[in-house]
């Protein structure tokens, strides 16, 4: 299947240009098209407001969610592998309850000067790695090897742990704040600035290349712990990378776009059914499916109902669930 | 001129957890003969060999190969000179049983034109060319072990670590995988639960019982009645019966092989 890829690979990297493209030229404001050309062109005759939208705002804002898309997807294909478990996802090791949990605490029971001065980005990465070493702490044994089952039973039990806490906030939480953090919960782009983007850029590229190097030992890991050990892969250090990578990778998308989910679990099974499962191809696959499909999500939800925008998790879902099933069909065919 | 020890166990132990599973164990396999590891389920066959491929730390005592101790080579290294066949259970969807065989041979730099070629014979060796580009997922449980076979003959190591790799085989495949093996006179220490294939096929046999070696030597002579029904607690008459199946059997299939 592999062989498709110099094919399908910049298909797809064509396609998600396209996205990213329409998604600065189309959005809640209506600018005209000789409007988006002058902005684009950065000409002097474009109009200052539009212009400031498309440049402070959209250019940002899908360079964002195709670096988070990428990002969440990349952890996801690699959560697979370190669990070999299809089901796994960025969020598997309780990040997105840790993160959700921090974060809604934040906004509605912290002095309001005290979110401020540390941001509800920086507090929900802190949630995020408190569950991470709480589920990490979990699975270890006695200097015993760790068992991915362990570790995803670890990882739900930390996950209902903050669900509760969560829960808890939100019931007793003031209604107007308690609105603020559910559209927090559910995701959303929406105010992304360019100071956010460098740090993404920078963790995914990283990330993707060190595991690229890695792609070996990666594919070592599917056909089994003790095989992967057979073949002189050190598993237990490659695990650990890839967890304190997911960590960083889902931190870092959850504190700018709060929780969006499914990109991390589907993305790389769309990528594995179209190219196969060998790292050299399915991680640069995967990140360019994962960015297409958020930059396109987030557009859909910038348009459909304009003015009024829909959180990230609304649409992801309701995306999802059809190519999940249809996904989980190919699986069951292919073994 | 003495027999070159290509691997050697001096006094090894291993405790997982505590618990003592490998006792004591001291073997040498000379440069190309086949040893046998045999005994009850339990016996430590299986832990002693995770410390061959590095999967378990042996706790006491030392494993040599090729002159060098273990701790000596890095984990790469180790893989180079010592090929294992395990029993483990993998994510295979996406992968094909080529892609198997290849993943296995990244581990040797190879020049690409070599990768090639080593892929096509493991695999029409094992009978598994025409499903090469199949989903591995699909296979059956004896095509997947065929599968893991071809991946170990085309890294060809010094070292052969197998555990029971007659696993899910067909008697054809189970016959003609072991041949092969023994053809290239590579190293071997393997369990094998066919006493068989062991007397068959091992130059030496060790029946392991509580983590410990109880006796060693040629196969039929520690393959004797007393020991079978002591270490395996089976009835006599079974025993009996089975030893002398076991002759005419694979006496049959010998004529049959240089007719």
């Amino acid at each position: 299947m592999q062989t498709r890829f110099p094919i399908l690979f910049p298909t797809v990297l064509v396609i998600m240009c396209a996205a990213a493209i329409a998604g600065v030229l189309w959005g809640t404001a209506d600018i005209s098209w000789s409007d988006r050309f002058a902005i684009l062109m950065q000409r002097d005759d474009a109009p200052r407001g539009l212009s400031l939208i498309v440049w402070q705002w959209r250019v940002p804002r899908v360079l964002a969610v195709a670096l988070i898309g990428a990002g969440l997807a990349l952890a996801g294909a690699l959560m697979q592998t370190a669990l070999r478990n299809p089901m796994a996802d960025p969020y598997l090791m309780g990040l997105s309850s840790g993160a959700s949990a921090a974060a809604v605490a934040a906004i509605i029971w912290l002095p309001s000067y005290l979110t401020d001065f540390f941001g509800v980005p920086l507090i929900a990465f802190l949630g995020a790695a408190l569950a991470f070493l709480m589920t990490l702490g979990l699975s270890q044994h006695r200097g015993q090897a760790m068992d991915p089952l362990v570790v995803i039973l670890a990882g739900v039990a930390v996950s209902l742990m903050f669900q509760s806490l969560t829960a808890f906030f939100l019931y007793v939480g003031d209604p107007h704040a308690t609105r603020s953090a559910i559209g927090w919960l559910m995701g959303t782009a929406a105010g992304t600035e360019w100071n956010e983007v460098p740090l993404l850029a920078i963790a995914v590229v990283v990330i993707a290349f060190l595991f690229m190097a890695k792609s070996n030992a990666l594919d070592a890991t599917l056909l089994g712990e003790e095989r992967a050990q057979a073949l002189g892969i050190r598993t237990n250090r490659l695990r650990m990378m890839i967890f304190f990578a997911t960590v960083l990778l889902t931190g870092l998308a959850v504190s700018v776009a709060g929780i969006v989910g499914f990109v991390g679990l589907i993305v790389p099974h769309m990528a594995r059914l179209l190219i196969g499962a060998r790292h050299r191809v399915l991680l640069p696959m995967t990140m360019v499916l994962g960015a297409t499909v958020l930059i396109a999500v987030d557009l859909l939800c910038r348009t459909l109902l304009a003015p009024e925008e829909l959180p990230l998790g609304v649409l992801l879902a309701l995306f999802a669930a059809p190519p999940f099933i249809f996904i989980l069909r190919g699986l069951r065919r292919a073994g | 001129m003495p027999v070159e020890p290509a691997l050697s166990l001096d006094n090894v132990a291993v405790n997982v957890a505590g618990k003592a599973y490998v006792r004591n164990v001291s073997l040498t396999v000379p440069k190309g003969e086949v040893h046998g590891l045999l005994g009850p389920n339990g016996a430590g066959k299986t832990t002693l060999l995770r410390c061959l491929y590095r999967a378990a730390d042996v706790t006491s005592g030392r494993v040599h190969a090729q002159g060098k101790e273990i701790t000596d080579y890095t984990h790469q290294e180790w893989a180079k000179t010592v090929g294992a066949l395990v029993q483990s259970s993998g994510l295979l969807a996406g992968l094909t049983p080529r892609d198997i065989v290849e993943i296995g041979l990244s581990v040797l730099d190879l020049p690409a034109h070599e990768y090639a070629t080593r892929c096509d014979e493991a695999l029409s060796l094992v009978g598994l060319a025409d499903k090469q580009h199949q989903s591995a997922g699909a296979l059956s449980g004896g095509e997947l072990q065929r599968c893991y076979f071809a991946q170990l003959l085309a890294c060809d190591p010094d070292i052969y670590v197998l555990d029971e790799p007659t696993n899910h085989l067909d008697l054809h495949y189970q016959l003609v995988l072991l041949d092969e093996v023994k053809r290239r006179g590579r190293t071997v220490l393997m369990t094998i639960h066919d006493l068989n294939l062991a007397a068959r096929y091992c130059d030496r046999v060790y029946l392991m019982s509580e983590g410990e070696i109880l006796a060693q030597g040629a196969a039929l002579d520690v393959l004797t009645r007393d020991n079978l029904i002591k270490h395996y607690a089976v009835d006599g008459q079974f025993v009996g019966k089975a030893l002398e199946l076991a002759g005419p059997i694979l006496g049959q299939l010998d004529q049959l092989e240089t007719d």
